[in-house]
């Protein structure tokens, strides 16, 4: 029975074999184009959709195949994971304040541009992508905060913030850093100091200095327990809801929110984030969406191809600015469509002040304790000695 | 062995039918695993994987073996899921586990040779003064093989010049007005397609030059770069080739130091022994709230298992009953929150919560800060638990309910039993037979519940002198906030934490384990 | 008075259970016609009505593919996962071996390890997986179930041996002797005993499987590729508010195959055929 058995299993074997090996021959067939030549994309789901016709057109130019693939979530610990173990995309795009993290990960390569490809970008575009001297990606949109107003509710753009009343800024329950920036720094608050040559300096740490403290001073009286305008209950998700439902006069936000603010059918205007009555500039960071190649790419001279050379042509910029209204840091893009959305010219003259979003990787320690210093003092918690012990965390965590 | 008689006469005959059709069942699944091997075989062997081979064989090998045998009866059970779980869960698991004794996190990936190739090439810049030619990728021999050639353009002269390992030579060419070439005598250029598919070999071929090396910019473009650091391998070294400014390897830390202490970013993965640990025990900011964070959690887990148990059983029993119209309406409504996808409920809930705007406050009147005060936040927490929750414990206690034949509560009500002290009685020990190692398991579930707290209050309320460790705080949402949240994600670190975290639930499952021996006995 | 005592009071428990569940449902169903699409969320009642968000959803984006996705990997894994852990639940009750209870409680403690450190190794795996075997690899409904199977011994295993604790081992004792082999006292006799459980465990892990987004996520990158889960998650996540309606909408057409499975499994759970079992 045992022996009759195995023999019979022996035979089944065979039958499998070869109706699975005609199977998998196929599949080699199959599996050979797929081994030429190949561009991978990587990018969040808004831009992925908006790459995918250019990618193709890019792909038929050159005799190659463009996969152009979506990451829902967590997009640069992905990306950065996915490279090390050889699994990352040839292209990746994202921000421009991964920079930091990306070079110290060995995930992504310099680019070198000619002459004419960096004087056709926007020169704050090209700052922000220049990590320790080197250009880490070829920017393609630009993103600041502005101050964008119903002129039915308020007519006129006020002069300084304290006059803007029923304003709404985004807060949510653990603060904002990002909102919150323009405000901090209008009331002389830095994060990083800045070296000799105008990099950041993570040793010159501004959160917990008395300038800080300074600032979240002035910063408590726009809080709960003073005019209002900073809420913990105006959120991510519903800042904008907020204001197109006209419970707001004034919201402090970027880009992305003119898509719904038209679609509500608000009369809007859109004007720099104003500071603090005899305080300095309010300084907007400026956000920089970026094509990186990666190191780890399986296709790095084609990488390299598509993003000097095929980004920084104006179709793309265009295309990417039709999926989504954001300022195109190509010059020529930007001339192009600027005539037809004069919001565009409003949000680059708002961000004229902004400052780039800082790359370096301890930027990353920022975020979480000075946003909760934030919600903490909007609160009503004391400024002082909230801000210190976010200084002294953040510190910690830097070394 | 068999009793005469018409009663076993007639259930021996499909029982024979049974027994024939289970070995060819067998067979069959045998044949087909083995097949599987050999499929899987070939490509291990392409890449001279051998000791994945020799897993692979000595698996198919076991298996066949143990399929074929009468004995190991109980492993014949158990053999398939423990194959996959040993595959997908405890490789990850030790593997995880295993990154604790190291500096494994942002900045500490790979190896020291991947961070000296990325130091290098981070490095790389354009000669000062130098030009931008264009590129045509060409080769004298076969697109697909022969040894690869740069024709670079000069955009000026538009003079072209090949160039190869060896270094340049000036050659005549016909070039288009962007500079590339389309023919040159002897040398066969590569389209596009061709060239990407050898885009390695085109990225490490450097043309050398008097100030530094042609590279490749893409396909079309090429530059005169040079390396501004260099790895030396006498002094173990990244020599600065301009200012001859050093920095030393440094293994116990993975990373090139200066001598002033000067670290460059790029480092590499080292063992760094028990350091994780003795951190999460001496560092006072993981150490300080733990106890604290470690009460709430067990609470919050007690609250969520407990409550769903109790909300879950309610409806069981409530709808356990012919006699309510209507119950397979209220049955598809209740399982309804457990139906919508669970991060997605969890963010409408935090939306709900909120002070101003929220529908709870909205809908109460009241101008309660849920998230603000810590009492409300851990109140709120735990309701959003129950709700996801209950349908779960709704759908199994239903299950084992009609498990429990009616013959036996109905037997203790004919006793004289109430309604209730026949369900005390009966009904909830048998349940509990059941639902104990369900229990056990929701509760070490919900110890661990990331995106509950993640998805809601992120952990707040927060003191306002410690940011690092909020009111609703589990372990597991503390932990990532110290690995991820600081400078980069610290995987080492983490993984320190959870394997003091996973001692923890151990021991404290272990022990309610232990308990469930006496129930399981009453039964076997 | 008798029937509040015996029926009336089932209608109350139930009648106050259903709008503690239904409300943040009735929200979600408000957003997801409020024409608008955004998050409004002081109101119940949407302030207009519209199947705008239906229509973009299914319009604009891939919604028709991650709901194939879904509803392929969560069925194919979730069946597979009730027969390995049906077979487990077996040894584990029904048989005594060494280390049984030692397996059973590491069954558990697995479990236990915080899945987004795992995400590491899984790419470590997969990266070869994917190199070796492009069939089981990345962006592959076999690679996803594989690694889904591989939780199949787990909480589920644990629900079903306290099921087969309940069924009377004097059942099994007299099959055996009447000469049915293990195999036979297992498909044939025990397995239809436990009916509601498998359906129940099948049904816990369908939702299981189509809520996964962890891993889903970095396991399925190609468009076409994605599950309900990270596609929704994507709609949220890539445009900050202005999603939400469809984002609610998708929320709501999500849950429709788990209705359906409950509804198909309903008679399953509810009317099992234990009343047999004791007779047996």
């Amino acid at each position: 029975m045992r022996l009759r058995a195995v023999g019979v299993a022996a035979a089944m074997t065979c039958a499998f074999l070869v109706t699975g090996c005609g199977g998998s021959d196929k599949t080699d067939v199959k599996g050979e184009p797929a081994a030429a030549s190949e561009l991978v994309i990587w990018a969040d789901d808004k831009r992925s959709d908006a790459l995918k016709p250019f990618a193709d057109k890019f792909g038929a130019e050159n005799g190659v195949t463009v996969k152009v693939q979506a990451i829902s979530k967590d997009q640069q610990t992905t990306f950065v994971t996915a490279s090390q173990q050889g699994s990352g995309p040839d292209v990746m795009v994202g921000a421009h304040d991964w920079i930091g993290n990306l070079v110290q990960n060995g995930a992504i390569d310099p680019v070198q541009l000619s002459a004419d490809q960096t004087g056709g970008l926007a020169a704050n575009a090209l700052k922000a992508v220049t990590f320790n001297g080197q250009t880490y990606g070829v920017p393609y949109a630009l993103e600041n905060l502005a101050l964008i107003r119903n002129t039915d509710l308020a007519p006129k753009a006020p002069s300084t913030i304290e006059e803007a009343r029923k304003l709404c800024v985004q807060v949510g329950q653990n603060g904002d850093a990002y909102h919150l920036y323009p405000l901090y720094s209008s009331a002389g608050g830095y994060l990083f100091g800045t070296t000799a040559d105008g990099d950041y300096d993570p040793k010159d740490l501004g959160v917990g200095k008395p300038e800080s403290v300074a600032a979240f001073k002035k910063i408590a009286t726009l809080g709960e327990k003073g005019s209002g305008a900073l809420k913990r209950s105006i959120t991510l998700e519903n800042s904008i809801a907020t204001f197109t439902s006209k419970k707001c006069a004034y919201l402090i936000s970027g880009p992305w929110a003119i898509t719904d603010v038209k679609k509500a059918g608000i009369k809007y205007d859109i004007s720099p984030v104003p500071g603090f009555a005899g305080g300095k500039p309010a300084q907007p960071f400026l956000g920089v969406q970026t094509f990186y190649v990666a190191s780890k790419g399986k296709n790095k001279a084609l990488a390299q191809e598509f993003v000097t050379n095929y980004v920084t042509t104006p179709e793309l910029a265009v295309a990417l600015y039709q999926a989504e209204p954001r300022p195109p840091a190509l010059t020529a893009a930007f001339d192009q469509v600027k005539g037809a959305d004069p919001d565009l010219q409003k949000f680059i003259d708002a961000g004229k002040n902004g400052i780039p979003l800082p790359a370096i990787p301890e930027m990353a320690a920022i975020w979480d304790p000075f946003g909760k210093a934030e919600a903490a003092v909007v609160g009503g918690a004391d400024p002082a000695k909230t801000i210190e012990s976010a200084g002294k965390t953040i510190q910690a965590a830097i070394k | 062995m068999q009793l005469d008689g018409p009663a076993t006469e007639r259930q021996v005959r499909p029982a024979a039918e049974a027994e024939r059709t289970f070995p060819l069942i067998k067979i069959i699944l045998l044949g087909l695993t083995t097949a599987i091997a050999i499929w899987a075989a070939f490509p291990l062997i392409g890449h001279k994987a051998w000791t994945g081979l020799a897993i692979l064989a000595a698996t198919t090998a076991g298996l066949l073996y143990l399929y074929l045998t009468p004995r190991h009866i109980p492993a014949k059970y158990l053999a398939p899921g423990t194959i996959l779980l040993i595959a997908f869960q405890i490789f990850p698991v030790l593997y995880t586990a295993s990154t604790a004794f190291t500096n494994f996190g942002d900045g500490h990936r790979g190896s020291k040779t991947e961070a000296v190739v990325a130091i290098q090439t981070a490095s790389v810049t354009q000669v000062p003064g130098s030009r931008q030619y264009a590129l045509t990728v060409a080769t004298k021999a076969d697109a697909a093989t022969g040894p690869l050639v740069f024709l670079i353009t000069d955009p000026a002269t538009r003079q072209v010049r090949a160039g190869d390992a060896n270094g340049l030579t000036g050659i005549e060419a016909t070039v288009t007005s962007a500079g590339r070439v389309t023919a040159a005598e002897g040398y066969t250029i590569l389209t596009a397609g061709q060239a990407g598919l050898r885009s390695q070999e085109i990225t490490a071929l450097a043309v050398p030059t008097d100030g530094g090396a042609i590279r490749s910019s893409g396909l079309s473009r090429a530059y005169e770069g040079k390396a501004g650091r260099a790895y030396d391998e006498s002094c173990d070294c990244i020599r600065d080739t301009t200012t001859g400014r050093t920095w030393q390897a440094d293994e116990s830390i993975g990373a090139f130091v200066a001598a002033d202490g000067e670290r460059l970013a790029q480092g590499w993965k080292v063992t760094v022994g028990l350091g994780n640990f003795s951190r999460v025990l001496t560092d006072p900011a993981v150490s300080g709230p733990f106890l604290r964070t470690l009460a709430w959690n067990f609470a919050f887990a007690l609250g969520s298992t407990g409550g769903t148990f109790v909300l879950g059983l309610l409806c069981a029993i409530a709808l356990h009953s012919k006699r309510v119209r209507g119950r397979t309406l209220y049955r598809v409504l209740l399982i309804l929150p457990y139906a919508m996808p669970s991060f997605a409920m969890l963010l409408v809930w935090r939306d709900m919560f909120n002070t101003d705007f929220g529908l709870i406050n909205n809908l109460f009147g009241t101008d309660v800060d849920w998230f603000g005060g810590s009492a409300s936040a851990r109140f709120a927490v735990i309701l959003v638990q129950l709700w996801l929750g209950y349908p779960y414990m709704f759908l199994v206690a239903t299950g084992a309910l009609q498990a429990i034949p009616g013959e036996l509560t109905e037997a203790s009500r004919i006793d004289g039993a109430g309604a209730w002290a026949a369900f005390r009685r009966i009904t909830l020990p048998l349940l509990m037979v059941a639902l104990t190692p369900l229990l056990i398991s929701s509760f070490a579930f919900n110890f661990n519940n990331f995106n509950a707290i993640y998805l809601t209050t992120e952990g707040a309320p927060f003191p306002a002198d410690n940011p690092a460790n909020g009111a609703t705080d589990l372990l597991i949402t503390y932990t990532y906030r110290l690995a991820f949240g600081g400078a980069g994600a610290q995987y080492g670190f983490a993984a320190a934490i959870s394997i003091f975290i996973f001692l923890i639930v151990a021991v404290v499952s272990a022990i309610s384990f232990r308990r469930t021996r006496r129930q399981e006995e009453v039964y076997s | 008075m008798k029937w509040v005592k015996q029926v009336g009071w089932r209608h109350v428990v139930a009648i106050l259970m259903l709008i503690f569940a239904m409300v943040p449902i009735v929200f979600v169903v408000s957003a997801a016609f409020n024409p608008l699409g955004t998050l409004s969320s002081s109101q119940l009642i949407p302030a207009g009505a519209s199947f705008g968000n239906f229509s973009r959803l299914l319009g604009d984006t891939a919604f028709g593919s991650w709901f194939l996705n879904s509803v392929v990997i969560a069925a194919t894994a979730s069946a597979a996962s009730v027969l390995l852990s049906a077979l487990a639940a077996y040894a584990f009750s029904r048989r005594r071996f060494r280390g049984r209870r030692v397996g059973l409680l590491s069954l558990l403690l697995i479990q236990m390890f915080p899945q987004f450190l795992a995400i590491v190794a899984i790419f470590l795996m997969f990266s070869t997986v994917t190199g070796l075997w492009p069939a089981i690899g990345f962006n592959t409904w076999w690679g996803l179930i594989l690694l889904y199977l591989g939780g199949a011994l787990g909480v589920n295993t644990w629900l079903m041996k306290g099921f087969f604790d309940t069924v009377p081992r004097e059942l099994d004792e007299s099959a055996t002797i009447d000469g049915a082999s293990h195999p036979r006292v297992f498909f044939k006799i025990l397995l239809p005993l436990v009916a509601p459980i498998l359906a129940v465990t099948g049904l816990l892990a369908f939702i299981g499987t189509i809520n996964e987004f962890l891993i889903a996520n970095v396991f399925l990158t190609d468009t076409g590729a994605k599950t309900l889960s990270i596609g929704l998650w994507g709609l949220v996540a890539g445009e900050r508010d202005a999603n939400f309606g469809m984002f609610c909408a998708g929320t709501l057409l999500t849950a429709i195959p788990t209705v359906l499975v409950f509804q198909l499994l309903q008679r399953y759970i509810t009317d099992g055929l234990t009343a047999g079992a004791v007779k047996g």
